[in-house]
């Protein structure tokens, strides 16, 4: 028998948490309630700089219907038990599959996995939260449908549904998911089920059509919250392009990501440029087939002679902007003349497509796959960057201008570098916004090196705060800390709303920063 | 344009619409697809591991080189430790996402040499 201390949710008696626990066996069989230390252990793995143990579920929950996750929060509600809400549970970076902290009850949707509705001609889909992107790539492929799907880089193994309500983002023309997200449905605190948009209507054909529906709007309270747990979500597809030019842009100098916004974002918002575009440093895009210590074994910030080396050796640029073209041959060639002209201007920059570019070796392939909804995780190769299992996404929102991205850009790089880290990044460049997305690796085995992370992370958020720039999306353990730069007016509106929509704070309690 | 990749528009979809789903009805039957029980080993391997452990992907180590037989046991119990607990920048795999007589089957097949020549990308262009 175990003697180790038995994990309790705060607040919560021993004899409470055994008499919730029975009533949610009796909810969904013995085999979705989950207790045991083993059947624990893949819920407590992260890779973000917290104490493993403030991450460790007491229990686990499997739902596979709608009523069950009613009786669930039901349950919840009359023994106080909180409940972390997962999908698929690969947010790498962000929190992975771990509770929010040590004793939440994890609500893990995954086997809520039914592709309920994929219609050809809208272009639209149906699903439930545990759907991956690989099974609903699977299912268009089996029926033959003309449909595009938007990963982001975990693809194959994450989900639309989480992805989508954690707001992120991808590569194609419909990278920026909340955009493209069409009805809810969604179990309140209170066990009641709410349809969002026009699913109000009972029998109503345009749910997955129609995004506004009638009164306010609220699909957006349920994204980065914890006002609801979301249980079937649409989605708009895109349908696939008669044609599709992937390239690559290079240009060699740090100072030229001036030059790179300020030429693009004019294409990017007339949509002579469609996707989600992405201006990717060296270290990212040599990062994802090349290990570090082939080229610096230091344990200070990679120095600049090093990266001049990656540079030549892989053919790769200071920045590397990856970008496609959508639609007829003719309309593709009318577009690539735009391109070559504004990018071609100051002579700086060197265009790529076809074969040249796939020859250059870097990140090409795996972004043509991206940029075309194809399943591929060869961006988690950079893991073997630094080694020892450490990341977390560092995300500042900018304005798509030049003088912001070298603001940005400088600013990084003084803080990495200030704490030994290498500035491992790129932009994701929005209609107007960017996502300046900064991979902070490190060897998280190593306790001294766990901790410079935290230390290094926490001040980026700080500093970048002081200049106006605000993080789109967090990991678990900075949670309050970002929600802290958006200011106390904002906090209170959303704690507000938690204390109408969830009393007892059941539902994932610190999400974003949000509690009773 | 050589370089362009022109795709059929056989299943380009219509604009003409079609018979309209009822939601209503449609969420009260059955769904579209489901995942089955239990997968085999080979479509477990497919749809998640090959991803990073296939030789072309090169992001984790090769996990389909066959073992010899009196080292199955000791294989197999790295790779369900690993599966489950994750290890260094592989992440953990929850029984919701390979239940156990799937983890057991691929752990049997993996070590076999079963998977040897295993796709990477089953059902792509």
């Amino acid at each position: 028998m175990s003697t180790t201390p038995r994990i309790l949710p705060k607040g919560v008696s021993e004899a409470d948490f055994d008499a919730a626990l029975a009533r949610f066996r009796e909810i969904l069989g013995a085999d979705g309630v989950l207790t045991e230390s083993d059947q624990l252990a893949p819920y407590t793995k992260i890779m973000m700089a917290g104490d493993d143990a403030d991450y460790i579920p007491s229990a686990a929950l499997l739902p596979t219907t709608t009523e069950q996750v009613q009786g669930i929060v039901r349950t919840c509600n009359e023994y106080k038990v909180p409940i972390w809400t997962i999908s698929t549970g690969k947010n790498l970076g962000y929190g992975s599959a771990a509770p929010g902290e040590t004793g939440q009850v994890m609500l893990d949707m995954h086997r809520m996995n039914r592709i309920l509705d994929v219609d050809p001609d809208v272009c639209t889909a149906l699903l439930e939260p545990g759907v991956t992107y690989q099974q609903l790539y699977d299912h268009i492929q089996e029926k033959g449908y003309k449909l595009w799907l938007d990963p982001p880089a975990p693809s194959a193994i994450a989900g639309p549904v989480g992805n989508t309500l954690d707001r992120g983002v991808g590569y194609t023309p419909y990278g920026e998911h909340f955009m493209f997200q069409c009805g809810m449905e969604v179990v309140l605190a209170n066990g009641e089920v709410v349809r969002t948009g026009m699913g109000g209507i009972e029998n109503s054909s345009s749910w997955q059509v129609f995004k506004w529906g009638y009164g306010p709007y609220i699909d957006g309270l349920f994204t980065q919250s914890n006002y609801g747990i979301v249980t079937k979500m649409g989605l708009w597809l895109m349908p696939e392009p008669p044609a599709y030019r992937p390239f690559i842009i290079q240009y060699q100098d740090p100072e030229d990501i001036e030059e790179i916004v300020d030429v693009l974002r004019p294409l990017r918002i007339a949509q002579i440029i469609p996707n989600a575009v992405v201006i990717v440093h060296t270290l990212w895009d040599a990062g994802t087939h090349v290990v570090r210590k082939d080229y610096y074994d230091g344990s200070d910030s990679i120095p600049r002679e090093a990266i001049e080396r990656i540079k030549a050796d892989e053919g790769i640029g200071e920045w590397n902007v990856y970008a496609a073209l959508y639609g007829t041959p003719e309309q593709i060639e009318v577009n690539w003349k735009i391109v070559e002209q504004a990018f071609g201007a100051s002579g700086k920059a060197k265009i790529m497509y076809g074969e040249e570019a796939e020859q250059r070796g870097g990140g090409f392939e795996y972004r043509s796959a991206l940029m075309k909804g194809d399943m591929n995780l060869q961006e988690f190769g950079l893991y073997n960057w630094r080694g020892g299992g450490g990341s977390m996404w560092f995300a500042p929102v900018s304005q798509a201008k030049g003088s912001e991205t070298k603001d940005q850009t400088e600013l990084a790089q003084q803080i990495l570098g200030k704490y030994g880290f290498d500035y491992v990044a790129e932009y994701i460049v929005g209609w107007r916004d960017m996502h300046h997305v900064i991979d902070l690796l490190y060897n998280r085995q190593d306790p001294e090196e766990t901790q410079r992370a935290h230390d290094c992370f926490a001040e980026l958020i700080d500093e970048f705060a002081k200049r106006g720039y605000g993080l789109y999306r967090t990991n678990t353990e900075f949670m309050e800390q970002v929600a802290g730069t958006f200011g106390e007016p904002l906090r209170e509106v959303h704690k507000t709303l938690k204390n109408a929509l969830d009393p007892n704070g059941i539902l994932s309690p610190g999400k974003s920063g949000i509690r009773q | 344009m050589p370089h362009t990749t022109t795709v059929l528009s056989r299943h380009l979809p219509s604009l003409t619409g079609g018979a309209l789903l009822l939601l209503g009805s449609l969420l009260s039957t059955t769904a579209l697809a489901e995942t089955p029980e239990a997968r085999e080993p080979a479509e477990v391997y497919r749809q998640v591991c090959a991803h990073c452990h296939a030789p072309d992907k090169a992001v984790g180590p090769e996990i389909t080189i066959t073992f010899p037989e009196a080292a199955w046991e000791a294989r197999g119990n790295y790779i369900r430790n690993t599966v489950r607990h994750g290890r260094a920048a592989m992440p953990a795999f929850r029984a919701a996402k390979i239940s156990d007589a799937e983890l057991e089957g691929l752990i049997q097949a993996l070590v076999s040499g079963e998977l040897d020549d295993a796709p990477a990308q089953g059902g792509e262009e």
